[in-house]
């Protein structure tokens, strides 16, 4: 378990960053916080030509809140995000996620835009952002755009992400109204890997949702928008037999693997149920709130 | 924690800091990747992607390009220079080498080595070696290897077939035959381990000018320098091996006998110091350190009121690609067959199988754990046949305290115990009817709570009878530990023992044995662990033994050095030996104790003044002690009856489970162990041991599996698939000590390295099976993951 050779950059800004990742002839990989990239260099099964060692550039950093929306840089650390009183207030959902990613000590080094850059189909984060209608900031040496969540995932570990381009900040968009948020994983150890996880957030009027989105992660290639779901139960007061249908649509509605850690078919039982649980923990949370 | 403290002891029994822990707690242990050398070269493996396959072709042409790439070596030339690896059974056509030579049997296996001046550049000279094969039939499936027309793992044995005889103690057939009842089950034991921290590593430095081998490893083996020496036709006082390193965790599995081949081979082939340290897959795929992997068919005769008469059990072990000492695991369990239960007939049919896995090594009770799961899976089924409740059907057939010392069918006498005592106490430590109430309250608010129960023994400090048992041309009949007790001439007192240790505290024990025995303060008491030349016979800290072997070694070097004291003594006040008394290191008159001389008047002696020592006697204070096995000493008989072990732990688990209906997930909530293990010579560590035995038993019973697919692929080969419980996963434990001391033993002592984890497993699963009942559900397969439990529940699913 030691890495192949490579180079190593350290760059100081995001604009040093691009210029890196422009280079053509090699392969780069942007190292952030590291929990992934270390151990996949170490049994070589990621051998960039460049390490490109982001760790250091204040312009990653921080959290920003805006009007409406909040901003999130890439770099930022995951346990800070957590601790930070704009994401606790006012992404509650981006908050209780990212208490399952990983443990303290991972937490610490692992980064929001690293988590979602790496695109494990497990991961709580882009889950979050997911159900939340996060957009991604990409940049390159020569241009930016904005990417909308939705087009962003593209396969495990793959995404809208061009080679050249790094991925400089994410955007949260704030919910307005009575809001309530769930979210349950079920894995085999606590902080393990998710055989399923549900993100959901909603919005109730006198009780009836009004908005709702679910997003379900870890059983499938990608994290995945249930809009069945959010059709079907949308001017609903969310009961018990609303809840069975999207426990029964999200069960259908994944494509999951089977593994040694749970069959497919189980995962597809696990994921329906957690979204009973997750849409009855949100609704119950709007419910004790404004609503 | 309730302790019944022995009483008489001035050190034993007394809750003392370790004296291990300084240096582990402040980061100044030193392990073997901690020894560096100048000019040491380092090497990477070569690795079968086959579970079964010729080797055709290798070429290392290009790997020997790499700048810094000092050798390639693969396994005709190993083969050529050295004996095959040590072979547990009777076996001479399978032969075992480090690197292959010609033929795979498992994926992992190592075909060549690459040696070169970093890790790192081995590593990528390893990928340039080209070996081709032509892949050969496998057999994974243990019961499948056993049909006639299997793929055969070793085409010159014949069968996969390695071992396989069925005993016969007492009237098997008659006592199931009047036998009211009986039920059949079969318990399953998949493959998992211990998984140190610390992979094996070794270090090997050959002298052409002393002609000597030294080695730092980190090992935990028997007799590991003579398998060493002889496997590189040495002589053994050839080979040094440095037992003063730190073993960072073994429980078993730190048999790195090949790895050790490879770099003594090396070393002397290259004349530089050469090291092989595993890195985590190295280790899970091909450290040769799997676990048992178990199928148990079980049937009992039992009485109306649930009195258990008989038992046949068949025990298919499937041992992987290759047989070490590992197959020998198959025969602990004969010492401890009937558990602490009078069962009064056996049949057992052990059968160790070879596939084309990873081969087994010893882990952790040797055998003994699978064993008490599938002997207590019994025991809750038949409560659960007769309606009889777990607790009651335990009592009436546990054995009494006044039927001790007690002789089971195989032939082994238990020391003693009080058994109903221990899990009266464990039971009022739990408040097991307020677990009832608390498991029914669950059950009421929809949830599945189950309680569990486990009764079981640790046999210890055993004489390795199993070796002549499975191998009749081995004639093993002792298994014997050595300390040595010096006391110089500044009066400090020096213990020297023969082994390495892995973390189970052996400075602690023997500095408190010997400062009791001298009545001087173990932390002033210094304990080395002498190299393999300078060592006396040791068999290494397996078997859960030390306590008892190496304590008593300890205590009977000491008490020489204090008959030496006591003469010395006696001699210059003009007295018998009886007529004086020895206190706190000095000796008096019993009658004028005014009159006395002090430690250091008795060492200056010693060591200084000829004239003042008895006639006779050799100067200085030293002595040795070689401790044969208490009841050891026979081959087994015909029928295969032996003593195997002379101590009988008890420990009796009680543990509160809720399993979640849909995901399949199971949470320990309460957990409670009632434990008899003797004398404690220090507590913290009895303790220490048995927290961490529960732990390892919670990864076995729920989380850990060597995961095998049906091409031999390795599945949970690190710790992303091969999970292993965290803080998160292990429930506060309650210790309940109780004190039943053997008669055999200098102090009262038993062993104790296996506590917790010998009845974990059982104790779990009888808590998930209570919690699954109402379902009608049963599980007898461990571990029992959530793959597993989710897939059983959901069978409930669909017949709603």
């Amino acid at each position: 378990m030691k890495a192949v050779d490579f180079d190593y950059e350290q760059p100081r800004s995001v604009a040093e960053t691009c210029r890196l990742l422009g280079e053509t002839g090699r392969e780069a990989r942007l190292l952030a916080g590291g929990q992934t990239l270390a151990p996949l260099l170490a049994m070589r099964l990621a051998r960039p030509a460049v390490v490109i060692d982001i760790n250091r550039i204040e312009e990653f950093q921080g959290i920003d809140a805006e009007a409406e929306s909040v901003v999130i840089r890439a770099c930022t650390r995951q346990s800070r995000a957590l601790a930070d009183p704009i994401v606790q207030s006012r992404l509650p959902l981006l908050a209780k996620a990212l208490s399952f990613v990983g443990h303290v000590q991972t937490r610490n080094r692992g980064t929001i835009g690293g988590s979602l850059a790496n695109a494990d189909p497990s991961a709580e984060i882009g889950l979050a952002a997911l159900a939340l209608d996060a957009e991604i900031e990409a940049r390159s040496a020569t241009a930016s755009r904005r990417i909308p969540i939705g087009d962003f995932f593209i396969s495990p570990m793959v995404t809208a992400l061009a080679p050249d381009e790094c991925l400089t900040v994410v955007r949260f968009p704030l919910p307005q109204g009575a809001v309530g948020t769930g979210f349950r994983e079920a894995s085999i150890r606590r902080s393990d890997f998710a055989l399923a996880a549900v993100a959901v957030q909603l919005v109730l009027e006198r009780g009836v949702c009004r908005s709702l989105a679910v997003s379900l992660g870890g059983a499938g290639a990608t994290p995945v928008k249930l809009t069945a779901i959010e059709h079907k139960l949308l001017d609903t007061r969310l009961g018990d037999a609303e809840l069975a249908e999207a426990g029964r649509l999200a069960h259908d509605a994944i494509d999951a693997v089977s593994d040694i850690h749970a069959s497919a078919a189980h995962r597809r039982r696990i994921a329906g149920a957690l979204t009973m649980r997750a849409i009855a923990e949100a609704r119950d949370e709007a419910l004790a709130g404004r609503a | 924690m309730t302790a019944d403290a022995p009483t008489g002891f001035r050190y034993i029994g007394r809750r003392r800091r370790p004296k291990e822990d300084r240096r582990f707690v402040v980061g100044a242990g030193r392990y073997a990747a901690d020894v560096m050398l100048p000019g040491m070269l380092h090497v990477a493996l070569v690795i079968s992607p086959h579970p079964a396959a010729r080797i055709t072709r290798i070429d290392a042409t290009a790997a020997l390009k790499l700048p810094g790439v000092r050798a390639v070596v693969a396994g005709d030339e190993l083969a050529q220079a050295t004996e095959p690896v040590f072979t547990g059974l009777d076996l001479p056509k399978m032969k075992r080498y480090p690197l292959a030579p010609g033929v795979v049997r498992y994926v992992g296996e190592w075909v060549a080595v690459v040696v070169a001046k970093t890790r790192a550049l081995a590593e990528d000279a390893a990928e340039l070696v080209e070996v081709e094969y032509e892949p050969l039939p496998h057999v994974i499936d243990p019961e499948a290897a056993m049909a006639p027309n299997a793929p055969p793992v070793h085409a010159d044995h014949g069968s996969n077939v390695f071992y396989r005889r069925r005993f016969v103690w007492g009237a098997v057939d008659a006592d199931f035959g009047a036998a009211p009842h009986t039920i059949a089950y079969r318990a399953r034991w998949h493959r998992s381990a211990t998984v140190p921290i610390e992979t094996f590593g070794v270090l090997a430095r050959w002298n052409p000018a002393t002609q000597l081998l030294d080695v730092w490893a980190s090992i935990q083996m028997p007799k590991f320098p003579d398998n060493l020496a002889r496997a590189l036709r040495l002589p053994g006082s050839a080979v040094r091996v440095h037992f003063d390193v730190d073993v960072g965790g073994s429980y078993g599995v730190k048999r790195g006998l090949k790895h050790s081949i490879v770099v003594g081979y090396l070393t002397r082939k290259l004349g530089a110091p050469v090291r092989l340290i595993e890195d985590r897959l190295d280790n899970m795929r091909g450290g040769d350190a799997h676990g048992p992997d178990r199928i148990f068919d079980v049937e009992m005769a039992f009485g109306d009121g649930g009195l258990v008469r008989a038992m046949k059990m068949r025990a298919i072990d499937d041992v992987g690609a290759y047989a070490g000492r590992a197959p020998l695991q198959l025969g602990k369990p004969v010492g401890a067959i009937v558990g602490p239960y009078r069962i009064r007939s056996v049949a057992y049919e052990p059968i160790s199988v070879s596939t084309n896995k990873t081969p087994e090594e010893a882990v952790r009770g040797f055998g003994q754990s699978p064993t008490n799961f599938a002997i207590e899976t019994g025991m809750d089924l038949i409560a659960r046949k007769l309606g009889v409740d777990r607790v009651e059907l335990r009592r009436r057939n546990l054995i009494r305290k006044d039927e001790f010392p007690y002789t089971i069918p195989s032939g082994s006498t238990y020391d003693s115990g009080d058994y109903h005592a221990v899990l009266d106490k464990v039971l009022v430590a739990a408040d097991w009817n307020a677990l009832m109430r608390r498991r029914d309250a669950a059950r009421a608010a929809g949830r599945l709570a189950g309680v569990g129960l486990s009764c079981c023994l640790e046999p210890s400090g055993g004489n390795a009878a199993f070796e002549p048992l499975l191998n009749p041309k081995n004639e093993t009949t002792t298994w014997m530990e050595g300390c040595h007790v010096k006391i110089d001439l500044t009066g400090a007192v020096v213990a020297a023992m023969g082994t390495s240790s892995s973390g189970q505290g052996h400075e602690t024990l023997v500095s408190t044995v010997v400062g009791e025995m001298l009545e001087r303060d173990p932390e002033t008491i210094r304990v080395v662990h002498a190299d393999s030349l300078g060592a006396l016979p040791s068999n290494s800290p397996v078997g859960s033994r030390m306590a008892i072997m190496l304590g008593g070694a300890a205590a009977g070097a000491a008490r020489k050095v204090k008959s030496q004291l006591i003469a010395i003594g006696a001699h210059n006040l003009d007295a018998a030996p009886e007529a004086c008394v020895y206190a706190d290191g000095a000796v008096a008159l019993a009658t004028d104790p005014a009159r006395r001389l002090s430690w250091t008047q008795l060492v200056e002696i010693a060591h200084r003044k000829f004239h003042l020592l008895p006639p006779g006697m050799e100067p200085g204070l030293q002595a040795t002690h070689v401790w044969e096995v208490p009841t050891g000493g026979a081959l087994p008989t015909a029928d295969g009856r032996v003593q195997m072990y002379p101590c009988y732990a008890f420990e009796a688990h009680v543990v509160y489970a809720e399993v979640d209906r849909v995901t399949g997930q199971t949470a320990l909530r309460a957990y409670f162990v009632g434990h008899d293990c003797g004398v404690m010579i220090n507590p913290d560590i009895v303790h220490g041991m048995t927290y961490g035995g529960i732990a390892h038993g919670i990864g076995a019973a729920l989380y850990e599996r060597f995961h095998y697919d049906g091409n031999g692929q390795l599945l949970g080969g690190s710790f992303m698939d091969y999970l292993i419980p965290s803080s998160h996963e292990v429930p506060d434990i309650t210790i309940v000590d109780h004190c039943t001391p053997s008669p055999l033993t200098t102090f009262g002592q038993k062993g104790s390295g296996e506590a917790g984890y010998l009845g974990a497993p059982a104790a779990i699963a009888s808590a998930v099976n209570d919690a699954l009942a109402p379902l009608g559900l049963h599980i007898a397969s461990l571990p029992m993951t959530v793959a597993a439990l989710g897939d059983l529940l959901a069978t409930k699913d669909r017949a709603k």
